[in-house]
């Protein structure tokens, strides 16, 4: 009753539109740029209004059934040279009798946003649209409506993910190469998107203070609303492709001439932006690779990378979500010392490294293939991806059994063998079910006595797949790492032996085959009629 | 003769025929204002949001003038037509409730159309005019 006074004491809204025509715009799409032969796009300049051809929108009104009202239309004059756009507010009358002359009540004339559910007033919502039928103009529409706006863009809205990130006069754009593979820079970062590009810069030594996209100024200089962006560390390329670290990285270092050399150009970007878990922006970084152009470049290739991290926390990569995605490295771990029940202990920090080279790894064949020349190098384990790799040892007489046994094994298994593997592609630490640990056996040829070496790993994976049967997610069951050992044979003195080493890794999918499923066989329900043998019974 | 007299010089008749007339135009009038008034706020409730908050007293208002119209014409047309004055003073008074009504109907409704301004205009117009003639009557009855 007090909302229905209060709906009377209200002054009557005549036909006077809830939103202004002339600020509104369907076509205006693309943010910040201007959108082909939309005519009402606040972005586009009188030069790119002379290059359409027509006006997708041409008028914008409110609602036409009422009787008098503003409409803006927009038209493209071709006559004049070069052709403009006229723009026109003019008043639109409906003739017909019924139309709209006044009304009383706020909410007829515009759509109201329904209420976001939260966490507060969820209870609430649940009780009103919960049940099969709900009325569709609940009292709650008596009041003000228009307390929230949605395109306020300050700290009470949250971001999304895709939205573009604000700064203080545009969005933070990421340079990409849009047709050919020169910069534009128009492409604007997308809120949690993370993506990396490289494209073309034309550049000349001659106008090396002239250039601003070259310079680090041109990347730090937008702030994010409140959040200025920092320099994280400064990478000096030199002319032939050494990189070295830059101690002091608070040094804005602009692009000058040294000795006909262009330096400190801007030759790669990576932001790295700090959000909570409420969808604000709190923390900016930016690292830099800057490097030198001599006289005779034309054109350097520039690259960028934007990354997005929650604050507290350290990202680490899923290989899947939850089964693992063939191509995605496996993800593997240790267990730290001395806890032999892992029920609530966390696997350190160290377990879980963002380096792909930490996981699980085989031997990386090299082109000379010799064993002891390619110690180090290494490829990730990617799921469903079988391989072999090996390479060649040259074995002479004077080497010992034991170091050569260790240098194999240290060479088959590589630096930090891990001793789990995370059953799911998005396995957490703490949960130690989820971890499938290593089976390590040995298999050698011949019974000890003499010196036997290892010369093979072959490591197998037993995957199934887990879940529903239309999306099913793989899932490791098993792995199980196989060292074949060789005897060493003695070598007369001054001869040498090559021997190959392998490394393997197989996938073997050991889900359970469907089995068929039959109907049961049809009865036949044939009974007697209750008095069939009358006279008798 | 004096039969005759009486019906051929109706100085004596004091009852005004055009309000009389205005009576029954009114009537008639009313029966269509009040029908195409419903069948409004059924087009309305209809094609644009009408929540019930809103609906209810409108429906209530037009139902409340339609009894108080009756009402006034009876009381109206029996004290023209039986030269009384206090049926037609009640008719007046009654007349003022309907104007605030059809007042309501024309500005403070929750939809107005144009043709609700169309049609309550002229009950408008026709009530001014009732009421212009029913204070001639009334100072013709009484004098």
């Amino acid at each position: 009753p007090e909302t229905r006074a209060a709906a009377r004491a209200q002054v009557r809204s005549g036909p006077a539109p809830i939103t202004d025509v002339t600020k509104l715009c369907v076509c205006d799409l693309l943010v910040a740029q201007c959108d082909v032969n939309c005519c009402c796009d606040p972005d586009c300049s009188a030069a790119e209004f002379s290059l359409f051809t027509t006006c997708s929108v041409p008028t914008v009104t409110g609602d036409s059934r009422l009787c008098s009202q503003k409409a803006a239309t927009y038209s493209l004059d071709v006559e004049a040279n070069p052709p403009e756009r006229v723009f026109k507010v003019i008043d639109q009358i409906n003739p017909s009798v019924f139309c709209i002359h006044a009304t009383n009540y706020k909410q007829a004339l515009s759509f109201s946003s329904p209420e976001m559910p939260t966490s507060e007033n969820f209870d609430q919502l649940l009780k009103r649209f919960g049940s099969a039928t709900f009325s569709a103009e609940p009292d709650s529409w008596n009041k003000n409506t228009d307390a929230q706006s949605p395109s306020d863009a300050n700290e009470t809205y949250r971001y999304e993910y895709g939205v573009p990130i604000e700064t203080v006069d545009a969005f933070v754009r990421l340079p990409s190469p849009v047709v050919s593979s020169w910069c534009s820079d128009a492409n604007p970062a997308g809120f949690l998107v993370n993506q990396a590009t490289k494209c073309t810069r034309s550049v000349s030594v001659e106008k090396c203070g002239n250039i601003q996209a070259v310079s680090m100024l041109f990347y730090i200089n937008s702030s994010i609303l409140a959040v200025n962006i920092t320099v994280q560390s400064i990478v000096v390329q030199s002319l032939n492709g050494m990189r070295t670290l830059l101690d002091g990285s608070d040094v804005l270092r602009l692009p000058m001439i040294l000795d006909e050399l262009c330096i400190n150009i801007v030759l790669g970007v990576s932001y790295h932006i700090t959000y909570t878990d409420a969808g604000e922006i709190i923390e900016a970084g930016a690292s830099f690779v800057l490097g030198a152009i001599n006289r005779e470049a034309h054109s350097i290739q520039q690259s960028f990378e934007i990354s997005f991290t929650q604050v507290n926390t350290k990202p680490v990569p899923l290989s899947g979500n939850p089964g693992y995605v063939v191509g995605l490295p496996l993800r593997a771990g240790f267990r730290p010392q001395g806890y032999p029940f892992p029920v609530d202990i966390l696997f350190a920090a160290l377990v879980l490294n963002t380096n792909k080279y930490g996981q699980l790894t085989v031997l990386q064949s090299t082109s000379n293939q010799d064993c002891l020349a390619a110690q180090g190098a290494r490829t990730p384990v990617l799921f469903g991806y079988n391989m072999i790799s090996g390479c060649k040892l040259r074995i002479t007489a004077t080497m010992k059994c034991q170091p050569l046994t260790q240098t194999l094994l240290d060479l088959l298994k590589g630096q930090s063998f891990p001793e789990y593997v995370a059953s799911f592609g998005n396995s957490q630490a703490q949960d130690v079910l989820d971890w499938v640990p290593i089976t390590h056996l040995r298999t050698s040829e011949q019974v000890k006595s003499s010196c036997q070496i290892p010369v093979s790993l072959e490591i197998e994976v037993k995957w199934t797949k887990y879940g529903s049967l239309v999306n099913p997610q793989a899932r490791i069951v098993n792995v199980t790492a196989r060292i074949t050992t060789t005897t060493l044979k003695q070598l007369p003195s001054g001869r040498g032996r090559t021997i190959p080493i392998t490394n393997s890794v197989v996938f073997t999918d050991i889900s359970s085959p469907a089995e068929p499923g039959y109907k049961a066989w049809p009865t036949i329900n044939a009974k007697l009629p209750f008095d069939f043998f009358f006279p008798f019974v | 003769t004096s039969l005759l007299r009486e019906v051929l010089n109706n100085s004596y008749q004091l009852s005004s025929v055009p309000l009389q007339i205005l009576f029954y135009v009114n009537g008639i009038y009313y029966i269509f204002y009040f029908l195409a008034t419903l069948a409004m706020i059924v087009y309305k409730s209809q094609v644009f949001s009408y929540p019930d908050d809103f609906l209810a007293p409108d429906l209530a208002l037009l139902f409340i003038m339609a009894i108080l119209e009756g009402l006034r014409l009876y009381l109206g047309s029996k004290g023209n037509l039986t030269e009384e004055e206090a049926p037609l003073g009640l008719s007046l008074v009654i007349t003022v409730g309907s104007v605030i009504l059809s007042v309501y109907f024309l500005v403070w409704q929750t939809y107005v159309l144009k043709a609700d301004v169309i049609i309550n205009a002229i009950l408008l117009f026709t009530y001014g005019l009732e009421s212009v003639l029913k204070v001639i009557a009334i100072s013709a009855f009484v004098s």
